[in-house]
């Protein structure tokens, strides 16, 4: 099971407003239900804020939540 | 966890995959009913395939069949029974031979079959089938036993079976039919079958062993004459070909040294299937227009089956239609779901679909029960941790702000509490009547402390019912305790309640009390008529908890008629009445399914429904005209701010407020802050707010994200449109806030989103906790 790896903003031009800089997709690590996934997601290169879509929480994000807790 | 044997035992109630009367009628289990849809689908082959399939020597027996499938058949009486016999007799002339049985080479054992009539050939013809070696002994030609017996039968027929069956080791000879044969025959042969209606010497049915056809060593015995109910012989057909098989098998057993009698219950032909005939129309028996039917007769007359089938209870539940079977099968489902150690179960999405509201129980000829499966599946999936957390979460934090220090409150009836004295009566109204109805349910608290003696409490908190639905028993128990306590307290007063889950969840909680319906207490208090602008006809809608509880639904109805409403009963009413999607937790764990029952449930209604249970009201005000009682009684008609339902927001502000105004008016306590007082100025359009309700995102998860986020400042923006982005996690769920900042301060929210995974840096302070989860990671 994983996410497709890279997962972009759902449109506009999203900078961190606490550093004021551009988002860059870099990869993390989602966590659910004792598992442990990588991705790509939107991010403050500077402080690590990091930006979840509304398209990814409610899409892969929800099927893989539905699934681990079925596991 | 389920033990099998009471796996068995539930699943023997759902009879849907029982054979249907033509198939239990006949003795030789022909799946008539396929073998129809077959031919009304215009497939006549795969018809044809069946009766090879099924019937022993098909030409001739379906040529003699006396088809006792249409003197069971359920169209009977709507038109006249389904023409099997002829239809077969159609398949038969109309299709060649399909199937090419694989001759085996024989086995070591031998079969002795004394007398050529239909029961004597059909254990021939079975064992043969089955690869062993049959010597079958007849007088005169081999064929003049079934001539004899059934003389309109054309002799072209039994000529060419029998010269097939040759082809499969079984041997004809021409012998006489006496005992010196038989003996012989039992010891030279591994088993012996006697024709009794070519056998002088055979024995009586009565004589015979009736589960085997055993006569005595290794002998068994078929093919008797039957009585007409006016005592004349005649030679059945199918149940001389069944005698034929029945022996047959144990003739197999004989020869392989296997238990002559076990596991042999499927051969015994019991009607289990229950068929309901509502609304199958007559049609009329399809008559040939010349000697036979012609392809499209016969397709046209097959057609007429009903197909009989159960699915009583399928066929009024949205959720049991949801995963397209029927409890039988969810009952194993769900079973094989609770044995999954490690893998996916599939099944939960079943055991969490269900109301639990009963009507398929109600419903059920065998009162097969889906609440009690799911209940029990669903406490078994808590007990091993193993439940979707997700699933119920909501409404068990709902439940939590129900009963907790936010909306919980107790007041003991003012005239009384000085003296500390104690209300006789206490009032129970639900928290969801506190959530959506809280002026009406002080309206109904100032009527019973002025008209009841003996003094009245307040007690506003939640049943308990939403742990006991989500299998959560201990939770269920803590929280009983509590209730409990205040019960004590409070001088253990009769109960009375406006909810019909808080009755039943009151009775299990304290099953010392004495809970009674609000509605059967103002009966007996409204006695003449009540004045009120209710629609003249009314439906009534009986809630899934009042579905056993006689007293409440005369009690509605008896104030309705007071109130002058002539009640039209809708379908499905009293203990069979639908669900609305509030029961058992479906609204939180699959609001699709608990969206079509309400669906379904309004669309059933052809007046203005009365409902006595506010959830029903409110789950059915967006789809039809709704009315609560508390809408048309005179404590509290026309006290309501609204009747609009309130969405999840706005019922626990309804809690609150609730309890802000029953301390005041009760106990002269005012509230240091208002729980409608914010720490921000929040707009949310309707719009955002429908979507929040849908996932389940409350206005004051809102707030509280917002003001966290502009507190950190740990947000995004988008520089197109200058919104602002930032994510909050007070529990297990993650919530996205999108928003602008007005120009008087406040803030406008754009949208709103949340998850449960954790993901760092996406989340505000409480990162170091939720972080702790990395550790199982």
């Amino acid at each position: 099971m994983s996410l497709e790896p890279n997962f972009t903003t759902d449109g506009g031009d999203w900078v961190c407003a606490r550093c004021n800089v551009p988002l860059e997709q870099i990869k993390v690590q989602a966590l659910y239900m004792h598992s442990a996934f990588d991705v790509f997601l939107p991010r403050c290169p500077s402080c690590g804020l990091t930006l979840i879509p509304r398209t990814l929480a409610e899409g892969k994000m929800a099927e893989v939540e539905a699934l681990l807790e079925d596991k | 966890m389920l033990e099998q044997s009471q796996l068995h035992a539930i699943e023997a109630r759902c009879t849907q995959e029982a054979a249907p009367r033509c198939r239990t009628s006949c003795p030789l289990d022909m799946d008539v009913r396929a073998f129809l849809e077959h031919l009304a689908a215009d497939r006549p082959r795969e018809g044809r395939k069946l009766l090879e399939r099924h019937l022993p020597l098909p030409a001739v027996l379906t040529a003699v069949c006396d088809h006792p499938c249409e003197n069971a058949c359920l169209r009977r009486d709507l038109g006249g029974s389904l023409a099997v016999s002829a239809l077969e007799r159609y398949c038969m002339k109309a299709v060649p031979e399909q199937s090419r049985p694989l001759i085996r080479p024989p086995k070591g054992q031998k079969l002795a079959v004394l007398g050529a009539g239909l029961a004597g050939l059909t254990a021939a013809f079975d064992i043969s089938h089955k690869g062993f070696a049959v010597t079958l002994f007849h007088e005169n030609t081999r064929e003049d036993a079934l001539l004899a017996a059934f003389p309109s039968l054309d002799r072209a027929l039994p000529e060419a079976e029998l010269k097939a069956l040759e082809k499969f080791h079984v041997s004809f000879v021409s012998a006489s039919l006496d005992e010196a044969l038989l003996e012989r025959c039992t010891e030279e042969y591994s088993a012996v079958f006697v024709d009794a209606s070519c056998c002088a010497f055979a024995p009586s049915r009565e004589e015979t062993e009736s589960a085997t056809l055993l006569w005595r060593g290794n002998i068994c015995c078929g093919g008797w004459e039957s009585l007409t109910p006016t005592g004349a012989h005649f030679a059945s057909a199918s149940a001389q070909a069944g005698e034929g098989r029945k022996a047959g098998i144990t003739l197999q057993r004989i020869m392989t040294g296997v238990s002559l009698v076990a596991s042999r219950e499927g051969e015994e032909r019991k009607d289990r299937l229950h068929t309901p005939l509502d609304g199958v129309q007559p049609e009329a028996r399809v008559l040939p227009a010349g000697e036979s039917y012609t392809a499209e007769e016969a397709r046209r007359e097959a057609s007429r089956c009903i197909r009989c089938a159960c699915m009583q209870c399928v066929k009024e539940c949205p959720f049991l239609q949801k995963y397209k079977e029927f409890p039988r099968v969810y009952a194993r489902k769900l079973y094989n779901n609770a044995s999954v150690v490690r893998g996916t179960r599939t099944a939960n999405v079943i055991m969490n679909g269900c109301a639990l509201c009963g009507q398929c129980e109600a419903i059920c000829p065998e009162h097969f029960s889906m609440a009690d499966l799911c209940l029990h599946s669903r406490r078994d999936a808590v007990e091993r941790d193993v439940m979707p957390v997700s699933a119920h979460e909501f409404a068990l934090e709902d439940m939590a702000q129900a009963s907790g220090p936010e909306a919980s409150f107790f007041v003991e009836d003012p005239a009384l509490a000085a003296q500390g004295g104690h209300g006789a009566t206490m009032f129970f109204p639900g928290c969801q009547l506190a959530a959506s109805r809280g002026e009406q349910v002080l309206a109904m608290y100032r009527f019973l402390r002025e008209k009841l003696p003996g003094g009245v409490s307040l007690h506003s908190s939640c049943c308990g019912i939403p742990a006991h639905w989500a299998g959560r028993e201990a939770l269920f128990a803590s929280h009983a305790e509590t209730l409990r306590t205040v019960w004590e307290q409070a001088g253990r007063p009769e109960i009375l309640t406006a909810c019909s889950s808080c009755m039943t969840a009151l009775s299990l909680a304290l099953p010392e009390a004495s809970v009674v319906s609000l509605w059967e207490k103002l009966d007996n208090m409204l006695t003449g008529p009540i004045s009120c602008s209710a629609p003249d006809v009314m439906n009534v809608q009986d809630p899934c908890g009042a579905r056993h509880n006689e007293a409440w639904r005369n009690a509605v109805r008896s104030l309705a008629a007071k109130a002058g409403i002539r009640v039209e009963e809708a379908r499905r009413t009293g203990e069979e009445s639908a669900c609305c999607g509030y029961g058992g937790l479906v609204w939180n764990a699959q609001p699709d399914v608990a969206d079509a029952m309400a669906e379904k449930r309004a669309g059933e209604f052809s007046h203005p429904v009365l409902t006595s249970c506010i959830m029903c009201h409110d789950r059915f005000a967006e789809k039809s005209e709704s009315l609560h009682l508390f809408d048309i009684l005179p404590p509290t008609a026309g006290k309501a701010v609204t009747s609009t339902p309130p969405g999840l927001s706005a019922r626990r502000a309804g809690r609150m407020a609730l309890k802000e105004a029953a301390l005041e008016e009760f106990l002269g306590i005012r509230p240091e802050h208002r729980h409608d007082e914010e720490p921000i100025l929040l707009r949310i359009p309707d719009e955002v707010r429908q979507n929040m309700e849908k996932r389940y995102i409350l206005r004051q998860d809102v707030v509280t994200a917002i003001a966290g986020i502009e507190e950190s400042g740990a947000k995004f923006l988008n520089r197109e449109n200058g919104h602002f982005l930032g994510s909050w996690r007070p529990r297990n769920v993650t919530f996205w806030v999108e928003y602008t900042v007005d120009d008087d301060g406040g803030f406008t929210l754009v949208n709103a989103w949340c998850h449960r995974m954790v993901v760092p840096g996406a989340i505000q302070p409480a990162t170091k906790v939720i972080m702790e989860e990395r550790v199982h990671a």
